[in-house]
């Protein structure tokens, strides 16, 4: 990472608001490049968005091959033969794979959901892109522009809805722990609505709402508002406000294979 | 193979009476897509607030411990009808077809046919 005109700054603000971003002036100069940093790209066409990515939200081959609609051979097949040409997603239609209707939607709903998370990232300290790469193009290649205000609009709204669900942040990256007897609630009226059950299923203490939405195949954004609301009906856990990400005990799970790992060199050790 | 855009085109013209109609993800209550409504009728409004109209439902299925998938919610008003469609495709994409149409030049099954036929040319 280069210490870019950002970091020099230092008096940024921790979450600018949307409007002071670069963003808006890259769209007003009719930019193409992409916008980038450690929490994701917004990749702009002509000064349009025409992707996003971020890690915590999964993105249109993972969508398309975690609940089964594409074999991974039949995406990696179309990254391979599209991707240099920047022409991924034609590639697909080209030949049959998808609908240009089901990539449209599903690159469309992967933009925003990514878009989110690049504009309003999750983790203490962590701040929307400000690196701007001039003519770099994602190998998806174009499928439906939107244009920025549209963009900052839509993202915008989700987080007001997040905030109407459940005003606490700090559920967001957290692990999600359901309450001990959530599922006898849900039985008795604090109902958990379709994604939701899955959601509460997939709730274990340990992974947190993005490691869940992942799990799932499902958007993240959707995830973490469910998470909000199965907050809000009591169903999940709130983290306490006092532990942050740093003092926050380290979950027991990840720990579980080495130390089994362990135990079977010593086994094998000793049987020497 | 209709791209969305001819989708939502092809409802606003093939279906009489059709006033505005949206593509919505009903994960975020996000109109991916709209076409026709007016001053009085903003699609993007209807698509947020018909979000909560299917959660609503899917809900009181739940308590009423229904095991089955809504295939589509009729809403009747003095002069229109609302028609929300939710769209099954393989992947499982959390969509929703919503409709506005005039009461007086509807034709319900009809229209209730023709968003079925859309849904499908969506998919294929």
């Amino acid at each position: 990472m280069t210490a870019g005109a950002a970091e020099a700054a230092g008096t940024t603000p921790v979450r600018p608001a949307v409007e002071d971003d670069p963003l808006a002036r890259l769209a007003g100069e009719g930019a193409t490049g992409a916008l980038h940093g450690p929490v994701g790209a917004l990749y702009l066409s002509d000064g349009a968005v025409v992707h996003a990515e971020s890690p915590a939200a999964p993105d249109v081959g993972w969508r398309l091959t975690a609940r089964g609609r594409l074999s991974p051979e039949t995406w990696e097949e179309a990254v391979t033969q599209g991707g240099p040409g920047y022409r991924t997603g034609d590639f697909l239609v080209e030949h049959g794979r998808l609908s240009q209707g089901e990539l449209e939607l599903c690159h469309l709903s992967a933009l925003f959901d990514a878009a989110y998370f690049v504009l309003y990232p999750l983790g203490d300290g962590q701040r929307p892109p400000e690196r701007f790469l001039r003519e770099a193009r994602h190998w998806l290649g174009p499928v439906r522009p939107v244009t920025v205000p549209a963009l900052q609009r839509e993202v915008r709204r989700r987080r007001r809805l997040l905030e109407q669900a459940w005003p606490g942040a700090a559920v967001d990256a957290a692990p999600v722990v359901p309450v001990p007897d959530a599922d006898r609630r849900r039985g008795r009226g604090a109902q958990a609505v379709c994604g939701r059950r899955a959601v509460l299923r997939a709730a274990d203490g340990v992974r947190t709402p993005v490691q869940i939405a992942r799990a799932l195949g499902r958007p993240a954004f959707a995830t973490l508002l469910d998470v909000r609301r199965l907050t809000a009906l009591g169903l999940i856990r709130p983290p306490d406000p006092g532990t942050t990400e740093a003092d926050r005990p380290l979950p027991e799970a990840p720990g579980v294979p080495e130390t089994s790992l362990l135990i079977r060199i010593r086994d094998a050790l000793e049987a020497l | 193979m209709a791209n969305t855009e001819a989708a939502l085109q092809d409802a606003m013209t093939s279906i009489e009476g059709a006033l505005g109609v949206a593509l919505v993800d009903y994960g975020s209550g996000m109109a991916l897509g709209t076409l026709g409504g007016s001053q009085t009728l903003d699609l993007n409004v209807a698509a947020a607030a018909n979000t909560d109209v299917v959660r609503a439902k899917l809900r009181a299925m739940e308590m009423l411990n229904i095991q089955d998938s809504i295939e589509d919610i009729l809403i009747t008003l003095g002069s229109q009808y609302h028609l929300i469609r939710l769209l099954t495709g393989r992947g499982g994409t959390g969509l929703f077809l919503y409709l506005v149409l005039d009461g007086k030049r509807a034709n319900l099954a009809m229209a209730r046919h023709q968003l079925r036929r859309i849904e499908a040319d969506l998919e294929v």
